[in-house]
């Protein structure tokens, strides 16, 4: 799998549970590789605030965006490329 | 039945009223019963023939309606210290007027022993309502007249001393007849949108403090008790409602709708701010907070305490922002430093004025301005360029007291770029300014923006909800598809909500099934999911009518050009504009209008006797 950079911007509690509003990661360019080369940075704890891993997806309760898109809304299988920013949000609401 | 007090300011006089049980079964309380009362007063107008559009907004004979529901002031019922104001015409739009606040005076109001009360006419001198236990009185508000929101209220709350008192009252913006003036209450909540501080003002009605400990009636307090402790738990379970919103307050979903591309930048030129994380609700926390502040009756908290202790803009204390007011005061001007923002908005709370409106309309003069369309010598030595924040703040005061080109902003973005012959860079619907969501990049919301009967509002269809945060469900932003069935559900049950009243916030963990049994239970009525959504859709269809009889129709449910016609620029909706008339096409067949207008079936459907 060919090694892609992308930048992880990080929001609300995840910014303030990480002390951290980006990092950038090498992955292999799918999410579940994105994860896990961020939980190295950000510790084992990161990647179960995102990820449910009998499922194999992103958790249902986060928003997760891609370029700006949720992945929610994204059609097909989601390979990231180098440069792609990558927003990661705790459920969160307002008006 | 609870009582309404009923006000002629030309006479001087006050009596009380019932409540109508059958009125009530229909339209619930809080906005719906508001609706049903102005209806009347619009029929009763053309019956003396008195015209619609002879209405003077700011003329005695507009009428002013303060409104309490089911839900508010009851103890366990979510998030219900809230009032729904409304008049039969706004001055900003000239449509009906409508606004929610939180705070404690509308529990407080049901506490002094009234549900609603109705103002007419207008006094020949200041005068306040004073509704403490029961006893209603005007008196003389000559010493009051001039004085800002937070002196007001302090001044009438030692008056009447004791617990349970909150104030209502106008600042110097609803007295000079300002047309985005709010009415505020406990200091720094405000009934904003459309103007109804004006009209308070042309009234000469400087403020109403309630005082009281009546107990809020419940029909059937034991069902009652076991669906509440269910709601509230669920509520602090939420991750949003337990969670985000006590966090970081409203002002979290900057980042996030700038992220989608939404988040409106220099008078809606882009909906991409690159400098959005600077007044942000992280930077805020970490910067300005002091601590957090529920309304009456709220688990949530989503108010912010904030100070920002030393500089140009410092102020030792003050509330918000919230989210729309950093968005209008801040992105849509292109102004990034969240402290002035502060001081902006603490003006607006001072002086009793919508920031949404009051931002929009700033940024509006600020295009007209860059683009060369303004003369010099109207501005007066105000340099309105985007980004300028020591102009931004300078124009708050002086649009509150009408000073040089204050005078020009106190009308509003539409009135405004009218006389500036370019009324494309307004950005508003039906002559009220649009929030902070860009619906190039959000369509549903476009649609709501579009058919909302108080112009243009994010709150009385909340897409935002199902469309960015995935609540109750996530559907695509970018697409028009299916969207109209969603705008509808989101509206006839905000009308619910306004005539219950309590926070829309609650609708973050709760459903239109947790509604129907709170009500339910309160109302000693049996009320069913499907009945409740079919009195939201009553009301709906209501003031669409009032809205038809002052001539608003499908010709006004529109957007701005900007939107259908300039593609995004950049960010994730780059090319996108608002595909609105496929939209609203759907959204009227769902609606069962013609034109904007609810067809005589629909009305019968619903049950509403014109």
């Amino acid at each position: 799998m060919p090694n892609v950079s992308v930048k992880i911007l990080l929001f609300a509690t995840f910014r303030e549970k990480y002390h951290l509003k980006e990092l950038m990661v090498e992955c292999d360019g799918s999410l579940r590789g994105l994860i896990e080369s961020a939980s190295k940075i950000l510790g084992e704890e990161f990647l179960n605030d995102v990820y449910e891993k009998e499922r194999g997806k992103i958790r249902e309760d986060i928003i997760f965006m891609v370029n700006g898109r949720n992945i929610k809304d994204l059609k097909g299988n989601i390979e990231l490329k180098d440069s792609d920013v990558i927003a990661i949000f705790p459920p969160l609401a307002g008006g | 039945m609870g009582k309404i007090l009923k006000v002629d300011l030309t006479a001087g006089t006050l009596r009380s009223e019932p409540l109508q049980e059958e009125v009530a079964k229909k339209y619930l309380g809080g906005k719906g019963y508001a609706v049903y009362l102005l209806y009347k007063y619009l029929k009763e107008y053309e019956a003396k023939g008195i015209l619609p559009a002879d209405i003077d907004p700011l003329g005695p004979e507009n009428v002013l309606i303060f409104a309490t529901g089911p839900g508010t002031g009851v103890p366990g019922f979510p998030c219900s210290g809230r009032y729904h104001a409304m008049a039969l015409r706004s001055p900003l739009t000239g449509s009906v007027g409508s606004a929610n606040s939180g705070g404690e005076w509308g529990a407080f109001l049901k506490f002094s022993g009234y549900d609603m009360i109705v103002i007419e006419g207008a006094a020949e001198d200041p005068v306040y309502l004073s509704i403490i236990d029961g006893s209603a009185e005007l008196r003389s508000a000559k010493d009051l007249w001039g004085k800002n929101v937070f002196d007001t209220c302090r001044i009438l709350a030692k008056r009447v001393g004791g617990k349970n008192v909150s104030v209502a009252c106008i600042g110097p913006a609803g007295e000079n007849l300002v047309n985005m003036a709010c009415i505020m209450n406990d200091e720094h909540r405000a009934a904003g949108r459309t103007g109804l501080g004006a009209v308070m003002g042309s009234k000469r009605l400087k403020a109403i403090v309630v005082s009281g400990e009546k107990e809020v009636p419940v029909a059937n307090p034991e069902e009652f008790k076991e669906i509440s402790k269910r709601c509230l738990e669920n509520m602090r379970k939420n991750r949003v409602t337990g969670e985000g919103l006590p966090m970081y307050g409203t002002s979290i979903l900057i980042n996030i709708i700038n992220t989608a591309g939404a988040l409106p930048y220099k008078n809606w030129q882009s909906g991409v701010n690159p400098n959005a994380d600077k007044i942000s609700g992280e930077t805020l926390a970490a910067t300005y907070l002091i601590r957090r502040r529920a309304c009456w009756g709220c688990t949530i908290g989503c108010g912010r305490v904030t100070r920002v202790p030393s500089g140009p803009f410092q102020i030792l204390e003050s509330e918000g922002p919230e989210y729309e007011s950093i968005w209008a005061l801040g992105s849509a001007t292109g102004v990034n430093e969240l402290d002035a923002i502060v001081k902006a908005n603490h003006y607006c709370d001072e002086f009793g004025m919508d920031p949404i409106s009051l931002g929009s309309t700033i940024a509006a003069a600020m295009e007209l301005n860059e683009r060369g369309y303004v003369p010099k010598e109207d501005l007066q030595g105000l340099d309105l360029r985007f980004g300028n924040a020591a102009a931004l703040v300078e124009a708050v005061w002086r649009t509150a007291y009408k000073v040089g080109f204050g005078k020009y902003l106190a009308l509003g973005s539409k009135k405004l770029c009218e006389i500036y012959g370019h009324p494309e860079l307004s950005m508003s619907v039906k002559g009220l300014e649009m929030p902070a969501y860009d619906p190039r990049a959000v369509k549903g919301i476009g649609l709501e923006y579009a058919t909302a009967n108080r112009g243009g509002c994010h709150v009385t269809g909340y897409t935002i909800s199902t469309e960015i945060l995935g609540i109750p469900e996530k559907i695509d932003p970018l697409t028009p598809e299916g969207k109209a069935k969603w705008v509808k559900i989101f509206q006839d049950f905000t009308c619910v909500v306004n005539s219950t009243v309590n926070c829309l916030f609650a609708t973050f963990a709760l459903g239109v099934k947790d509604y129907a049994e709170l009500l339910s239970a309160v109302t000693g009525w049996s009320l069913s999911e499907n009945d409740i959504l079919k009195i939201g859709e009553r009301i709906y269809n209501l003031e669409r009518v009032i809205l038809n009889r002052l001539g608003f129709d499908g010709k006004d449910d529109i957007l701005p050009g900007r939107l259908l016609k300039e593609p995004m620029p950049e960010g994730p909706a780059k090319g996108h504009i608002v595909e609105l008339e496929k939209m609203k096409e759907e959204y009227y067949r769902l609606r069962g209008w013609v034109n904007g207008v609810p067809t005589a079936e629909k009305l019968k459907e619903l049950e509403i006797e014109l």
